[in-house]
């Protein structure tokens, strides 16, 4: 018993919460703003999977994180420019073309992964990963220090995201036409605004972030990649920007919420304390739809969220 | 459409395009013979791609397609276990489509699924040793049908009720039953001799039989087939299929006729729900004959491409269903002889859907010559 709470404000359970809450939360900012310009991208888990793979081959092979992380990040805005294509050029139903995306991607990046590594019924293969930066004089801070100023660089560059996001979306010209193709593109079309062009700019971001979550999974966290690398991470995604309403702080709030979970439910199993964890991994997604049911009548929803936009058709 | 000239051409808007003298036109209608040659050319091209990985990778494309069709149906053996590795895709193709015809964007096949499968292991680990196979065996299919329409029924009911999207509630429930599942394989269903996460194996009394003795070719497939020609008839012959079919075309006018929205948005979640349990009771009876958590390959998201590639028609799901299953069945055999990675097939696949949802749209223009330069 004392174990169990113990763990709920164990050192090493909320660092490593943060830890994994940082591809969640980069992969939600990405969606939350594509969602914005109207386009829902069900191929989050495809996107990530493939950032992964793209980042692991290239710190593995050419020997450089960075480059890594670029080829990640690389990897990721070109699923979403197919996906662009295919929703916002050619106007292929957007659910379906996510979940396409999806298998496409995973299958794409299994099979390149075995092309280039062929099974040897030996070690995996494993790149090298990011040491923690460790930020001076405040992670000397006890407790503090360890928990928020130990981390790795992409998960300080996650959270400052999130102000600069808020500005660029909320005091912007830019962020208000992007907004505003989400909510009524027939009247930005009036007004000249490219929907678009809008949208494939939302989906890119969105892939860059993906990609920027994907590249977490493997040159930050393990060095590894393996076919199952997001485990699930792209539909989380999904689910907190829906149970943080389309807004920042509560995706931010999300994303910490839901890796803390994971966190307590890893330490708790660590710990071998018999607790069905799998109720504490569960409850993410039972929130979710919660939120979407509490959330309906003051939802944020984009208006025409998953609609496609044809000019001159009503 | 209204009637004036379309000023905007096509899906794309083509200023590059106009300058060339060309435009894209919406064609009035679009005959069978389009879509054909659509879903031809879609599988032409996917198969062109994946020729250029396979060469990529230094192996021969033309040996590496023999493999793949000499395992799918080179032989009587391969013919049947293509059909096995359709049995459950139909189920799910048929889930799904049952639910796009109505608008109704279940996603959950997948979760529908092992709902099903845990339906049919609870009743046959409950009562295998006190009903003789021909009972047991079409009860666990009974209980695997109403499990996966409970399941299906909670994302219906929200949406009838709260109005939530279908698309998110149904995936969030995916994650939810697997998380159960694994609680219960942990614990309460553990089989007792084993670390692993899987149940007993359960005795012949309830095993689906064999079409074919000596093979893996269960009765999961007639009835797969059978469903389909039952889905037909409820779309087209029943008032029901009336009514999906019309709130699939327009809610709003739906409505208007007289129809329920609400009770048929949830009437074919229910279904749809009810069909891919079955798929998780034709996998547990008719080839594990107990529960584990890999028993899917992800039939019910390879459901949905089903359903969208045969054109939401129930005919058009066994056949792609079919097809689907000998590129499983064949990719095992290519692996085997050339070393290509089975995973092409997962690349095939995707990209033939999103060749084929290109192709559906843009079958629906043509190029026309312009007449005046601008």
């Amino acid at each position: 018993m004392s174990d169990v709470l113990e763990a709920l404000i164990n050192v090493g359970v909320l660092a490593s919460a943060i830890r994994i809450a940082t591809p969640l939360l980069l992969a939600a900012l990405g969606e939350m703003v594509t969602e914005r310009a109207g386009i829902l991208n069900l191929g989050l888990e495809g996107t990530i999977t493939v950032s992964a793979f793209g980042s692991f081959v290239v710190a593995d092979k050419a020997d450089s994180l960075w480059l890594g992380v670029l080829s990640g990040v690389g990897a990721g805005i070109l699923l979403s420019l197919l996906m662009a294509v295919l929703v916002s050029s050619i106007k292929v139903e957007q659910v379906v073309a996510g979940l396409a995306l999806n298998l496409f991607g995973i299958g794409m990046a299994f099979y390149l992964f075995r092309a280039v590594y062929p099974q040897t019924g030996g070690e995996m293969p494993r790149s090298d990963t990011f040491d923690f930066a460790e930020i001076p004089l405040l992670s000397d801070i006890p407790g503090v220090g360890e928990v928020v100023f130990s981390q790795h660089w992409l998960t300080y560059a996650a959270i400052l995201a999130c102000p600069a996001l808020w500005y660029g979306l909320n005091r912007t010209q830019f962020g208000l036409e992007l907004r505003s193709v989400g909510n009524n593109p027939a009247a930005c079309d009036m007004r000249g605004i490219n929907v678009t062009g809008m949208q494939y700019l939302a989906l890119v971001f969105g892939g860059l972030m993906a990609g920027l979550a994907g590249a977490f999974l493997s040159v930050f966290l393990s060095g590894l990649f393996f076919v199952d690398v997001a485990a699930g991470r792209g539909w989380i995604a999904l689910a907190i920007v829906i149970f943080g309403n389309w807004r920042i702080g509560r995706i931010l709030a999300g994303s910490l919420f839901f890796g803390y979970l994971d966190a307590y439910q890893l330490s708790l199993q660590a710990r071998g304390v018999d607790v069905p964890h799998q109720l504490l991994l569960a409850l993410p997604f039972a929130l979710t739809i919660a939120a979407l049911v509490v959330n309906r009548r003051r939802s944020h929803e984009p208006l025409h969220l998953g609609v496609p936009y044809f000019r001159g058709e009503r | 459409m209204n009637t004036d000239v379309p000023t905007t051409p096509g899906p794309s808007s083509g200023s590059l395009l106009r300058r060339s003298g060309w435009r894209l036109e919406k064609r009035l209608e679009v005959k069978p013979w389009h879509e054909v040659v659509t879903l031809v050319g879609a599988f032409i091209v996917g198969l062109a791609i994946c020729s250029i990985l396979i060469a990529a990778s230094d192996k021969s494309v033309v040996d590496s397609y023999r493999a793949l069709f000499d395992g799918a149906f080179g032989s009587r053996r391969a013919v049947y276990e293509t059909l096995v590795q359709a049995t459950p895709l139909i189920f799910t193709g048929l889930a799904a489509a049952f639910a796009f015809r109505a608008r109704v964007w279940n996603i959950g096949g997948e979760g529908q699924f092992f709902a099903g499968a845990m339906g049919a292991f609870f009743v046959s680990n409950l009562w295998h040793a006190h009903l003789p196979r021909g009972v047991m065996v079409p009860v666990l299919f009974i209980a695997a049908a109403a499990a996966g329409a409970l399941w299906a029924s909670i994302a219906g009911l929200l949406k009838a009720r709260y109005d939530t999207n279908e698309i998110i509630t149904t995936v969030m429930l995916n994650f939810i039953i697997l998380l159960i599942l694994s609680y219960l394989l942990g614990d309460l269903w553990r089989s007792p001799d084993t670390f692993y996460f899987q149940t007993v194996t359960l005795p012949e009394s309830a095993h689906l039989p064999l079409i074919v003795d000596g093979t893996r070719l269960h009765w999961g497939f007639g009835i797969a087939v059978a469903m389909a020609v039952v889905v037909h008839v409820v779309l087209r012959r029943t008032a029901l299929g009336y009514e999906v079919r019309g709130v699939g075309i327009n809610r709003t006018a739906g409505s208007y006729k007289g129809i329920s929205v609400p009770r048929v948005t949830v009437l074919v979640m229910a279904i749809s729900g009810a069909l891919a349990g079955l798929a998780g009771a034709a996998e547990f009876s008719g080839i594990h004959h107990r529960l584990q958590l890999d028993i899917s390959n992800n039939f019910g998201f390879v459901g949905i491409i089903i359903a969208l590639i045969g054109r939401l028609h129930p005919a058009g799901v066994v056949v792609s269903a079919i097809a689907f299953g000998a590129l499983v069945n064949g990719a095992v055999t290519m692996q085997i002889q050339t070393g290509i990675p089975a995973a092409l097939v997962d690349v095939i696949q995707g990209l033939s859907l999103i060749f084929v949802l290109s192709g559906a749209v843009a079958v629906r223009y043509r190029l026309q010559r312009t007449h005046t330069d601008e």
